[in-house]
């Protein structure tokens, strides 16, 4: 390779057709590319750039940052408290994207929450599209970007990785955790549930323990689900479209408790659900809702097949209070 | 001048990190260029690459009591303007994804490739800086003069020639030759990961 091709793209003087040259004599051998590599390290290394504004530390200096001494999940937390940026609302069910952004620190934490009665889609930095249910938070750190595809998950969310056979994709979650490669799976995790399940549309996962070790693998179209109380995971082939459709904002219930719908229903509509019959909490439902039509049209599909009765109490500055009598 | 002339200065470490100004702007004077000139390899946008520098020096202010030698300034500075550096890109990646010509795409990508393969950690980055003046010291002396007044002195090629009374290709084929000689003299400390095709 002539040397002078280089230098000038180096020093931003190549043309268009001296960079496709350059380009092209990249991808004839990795020798190549290393060389290329070590001498632009050797160049990004001894690079200076006149500071001809004269810029100084007092133009910069941050005038009430305190330095950060603990990076505790509280401090975290009360940080997102102060710095929660709603960066876009969607159309459609009003999707809101909040973002944790604000992090002094050296590596830094991401978090992307998706509030009860929300479903937000976000695009990871590298490309992994997660679509999260309501009531549910992700979290990553700085190093994501430095191949560290790791998540930690907290509630319910779609998973479509891109695909880097170096790096795993990680989803870890209280209790068991999913290892991927490149392809795309349904979990849900919510802390107060004390349970897991992990839906495989396409691909292949593994499931991790607590520590980390993978305990077994779903082939596509297979469900895991563990609760903390067992000892086992249940794992069979289901109709994944089930375990996804809330995504199209369709919600199937398979034969479940109403006590297990109220919860998913607090979620989905920000409100609170007290229920007074006895036994109402262990009446079955099995169906398909709507879930983006209002709350009084859910409870009167569910009131068709079971002997709810409800009554909804608006509250201001609170969530509703609905009564299931 | 040499490129490292500032390790000879000695960073009162206590003052810095009891966050004394006059420590924290002699850390900057000496180094606020060189990240900024390390950032613009890399980002295109050079109002985009001096942001990313000067966010590096205010994580190392918002983190000075973490930093515990020297030489750990300069190798804090570096990883954290690799990783905005690294974050810009891959942002921008997306968002220009439908627009982007097909040679900008290529060269973001081999940018982010080239970031990743850089280790501040901080015995390492000690060593390649040690490394790198050893390696300039040894270039013969015109090669030395030329790829000095072009890499620290802000030169164009045009000056140099004109001040060192050599032809412009000389200029080229000097800094060419140090290059090569760099290279050669650091292959052992800029190791390239293996690379996926």
């Amino acid at each position: 390779m002539d040397y002078t091709i280089i230098q000038k793209y180096l020093q931003g003087k190549a043309s268009n057709e001296e960079k496709e040259q350059l380009f092209n004599w990249l991808d004839e051998s990795t020798s190549n590319k290393d060389e290329y590599i070590e001498i632009k390290k050797i160049w990004a290394l001894t690079s200076r750039e006149e500071n001809v504004e004269g810029k100084t530390w007092s133009d910069i200096e941050p005038s009430e940052l305190k330095p950060a001494k603990t990076k505790t999940l509280q401090h975290w937390l009360a940080r997102a408290a102060v710095f929660l940026l709603l960066i876009s609302c969607g159309a459609i069910g009003g999707r809101i994207i909040s973002k944790i952004v604000e992090t002094p620190v050296y590596s830094q934490m991401y978090s992307v929450i998706s509030p009860a009665g929300q479903m937000t889609n976000i695009e990871l930095p590298d490309g992994t599209l997660v679509m999260l249910n309501s009531g549910t938070k992700i979290q990553y750190s700085g190093d994501f970007t430095d191949g560290n595809r790791q998540v930690y998950l907290e509630g319910e969310a779609f998973f479509d990785v891109q695909k880097d056979v170096e790096h795993p994709f990680i989803v870890k979650s209280e209790l068991l955790g999913v290892k991927v490669y490149g392809t795309s799976f349904n979990i849900q995790a919510y802390p107060e549930d004390r349970a897991f399940t992990a839906t495989l549309i396409e691909g292949s996962i593994g499931i991790l323990n607590t520590s980390g070790e993978e305990v077994t693998k779903l082939v596509p179209g297979e469900k895991a689900y563990f609760e903390e109380s067992e000892t086992n995971i249940d794992i069979r082939k289901v109709d994944t479209a089930m375990y996804t459709s809330w995504k199209e904002g369709l919600v199937t219930f398979r034969n479940e408790r109403l006590e297990d719908i109220a919860k998913q229903i607090e979620r989905w509509y920000n409100v609170e659900i007290v229920i007074q019959k006895e036994g109402l909490g262990d009446e079955r439902y099995f169906g398909t809702i709507l879930k983006n039509k209002p709350i009084d049209q859910i409870l009167e599909v569910l009131k068709l097949t079971t002997s709810l009765e409800y009554e909804i109490v608006p509250r201001a500055n609170e969530p509703s209070l609905i009564y299931w009598k | 001048m040499s490129f490292y002339d500032s390790r000879n200065i000695l960073y009162d470490l206590s003052s810095f990190k009891n966050g004394e100004e006059n420590a924290f702007k002699l850390v900057f004077e000496n180094n606020y260029e060189k990240i900024v000139g390390f950032c613009c390899q890399f980002i295109p946008d050079r109002e985009e690459a001096k942001n990313i520098a000067q966010q590096a020096f205010v994580k190392l202010w918002t983190n000075r009591e973490e930093v515990n030698t020297c030489n750990g300034i300069r190798a804090f500075l570096y990883t954290a303007a690799k990783t905005d550096c690294l974050n810009y890109l891959r942002h921008e990646k997306y968002k220009l994804n439908y627009q982007q010509n097909i040679l900008e795409k290529r060269e973001k990508l081999l940018n982010q490739e080239i970031l990743e393969s850089f280790k501040f950690d901080r015995l390492e980055y000690m060593e390649l800086e040690e490394m790198i003046q050893n390696a300039l010291d040894k270039l013969p002396e015109k090669c030395r003069q030329v790829f000095v007044k072009s890499r620290f002195e802000y030169k164009k090629n045009r000056e140099i020639a004109d001040e060192l009374g050599i032809a412009l290709k000389s200029v080229e084929s000097n800094i060419t030759r140090a290059l090569k000689i760099l290279r050669k003299e650091l292959k052992d400390v800029l190791p390239s990961v293996l690379w996926m095709f």
